[in-house]
């Protein structure tokens, strides 16, 4: 449900830099988004689709790029992929705070016609 | 034309937010945002939680709500300042709603800043107002599963309140599994059950703010106003 909040936030970004780069058309829209956003793709695209619309981006593709979760255990140093609902170290069992990536959403180009 | 742009997508928001959270620093009150599905007992908690924190000192209420003043009117008599926000057909408040409520609000005169969310457990987990302390209210009828099938606002959460407790008996409900749920996502935040209807966990609660107040604030920011 909160594709439509992240996709008009993302809106809101492609319109400030078409501004910033005197945009005329933005064919591809390049989004990085981590696991733990817990984004459904179909989701994100159907919301894009509407936040784009009557903009520049109107029909533009919306590519995502999944990014996967990595964190480093701040107990016994051991590098493992959490779990949306498990921060727990597989090692150790202790939970670690030090999350490398994978709760980024990033605009992360776009492709256009200036 | 490929522009490379590597952007944070709510960064607008968070620039905002970073605004307001000086604001508040400045002004030596707490803010406190509460989040929790619609009817989890936000309002509720507030109504009961305000002529609490009297003798502390007043508090201000920011209600963010789809379109009607109802739960503002709730607290108006007992809060310092009551400011609504309609939010219209969006789930969440922005940081931007907030920066334009401010300048209508005596923060300086305010210990503590309670900023209503609307309701819904997602994405006001994702949007940073600029509060201290983001406390989420998990009621009893919502079931025992739903901190691993919210995990975002969970781990982001200061403190979680687990609301209308004085229901415990009504429903199949197993404490352990939130308990276990909340530690493999937050080690720190505290689980309390609470209940507005028999007062439950109202204490801690209290005391809770209070330190809250005293180490994010400081005994400083306030004698400035005083
Ligand atoms: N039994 C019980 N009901 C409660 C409690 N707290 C709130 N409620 C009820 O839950 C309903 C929704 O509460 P409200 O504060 O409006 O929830 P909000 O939507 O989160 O602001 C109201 O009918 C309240 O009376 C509680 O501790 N125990
Ligand atoms: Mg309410
Ligand atoms: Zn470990």
């Amino acid at each position: 449900m909160h594709e439509m909040s992240l996709a008009s936030a993302l809106m809101e970004e492609i319109d400030r830099i078409s501004r910033q780069n005197n945009i005329l058309r933005i064919d591809e829209v390049e989004l990085r988004i981590g696991v733990l956003k817990q984004v459904v793709p179909q989701v994100m695209e159907e919301a894009f689709r509407a936040v784009s619309l009557g903009t520049l981006a109107e029909g533009a593709i919306l590519r995502q790029v999944e990014i996967g979760a990595r964190a480093l255990c701040e107990d016994c140093g051991m590098e493992f992929v959490p779990a949306p609902d498990d921060f727990l170290c597989p090692v150790c069992g202790k939970f670690s705070r030090n999350l490398l990536e994978g709760d980024e959403i990033l605009l992360g180009s776009l492709t256009c016609v200036t | 034309m490929k522009i490379n742009v590597v952007k944070n997508v709510l960064q607008a928001n968070d620039i905002v937010a970073a605004k307001n959270r000086q604001v508040f620093q400045e002004a030596g009150v707490l803010a406190v945002n509460l989040i929790s599905s619609p009817g989890s007992g936000k309002t509720t908690l507030l109504e009961k939680t305000i002529p609490a924190l009297a003798d502390q000192g007043p508090s201000i209420v920011i209600v963010g709500d789809l379109q009607t003043t109802r739960d503002a009117e709730r607290v108006a008599d007992s809060a310092f300042q009551v400011t609504q926000i309609n939010t219209g057909m969006s789930c969440h408040l922005y940081a931007n709603q907030i920066a334009e409520s401010l300048p209508g609000l005596e923060l300086a005169q305010a210990y503590f800043l309670f900023i209503e969310n609307v309701g819904n457990l997602v994405c006001p987990g994702e949007f940073d107002l600029g509060e201290n302390l983001k406390v989420i209210l998990l009621s009893i009828p919502e079931g025992d599963d739903k901190v691993a099938k919210y995990p975002t606002v969970f781990r982001a959460a200061d403190m979680v309140l687990l609301t209308k407790i004085d229901l415990l008996g009504a429903f199949s409900y197993d404490l352990a599994r939130v308990e276990n749920d909340l530690r493999k996502l937050n080690p720190t935040a505290p689980l309390v059950p609470f209940s507005a209807t028999t007062g439950q966990g109202m204490g801690e609660w209290l005391g809770w703010l209070a330190e809250q107040r005293k180490t994010k604030v400081g005994a400083q920011a306030r004698f400035i106003h005083e």
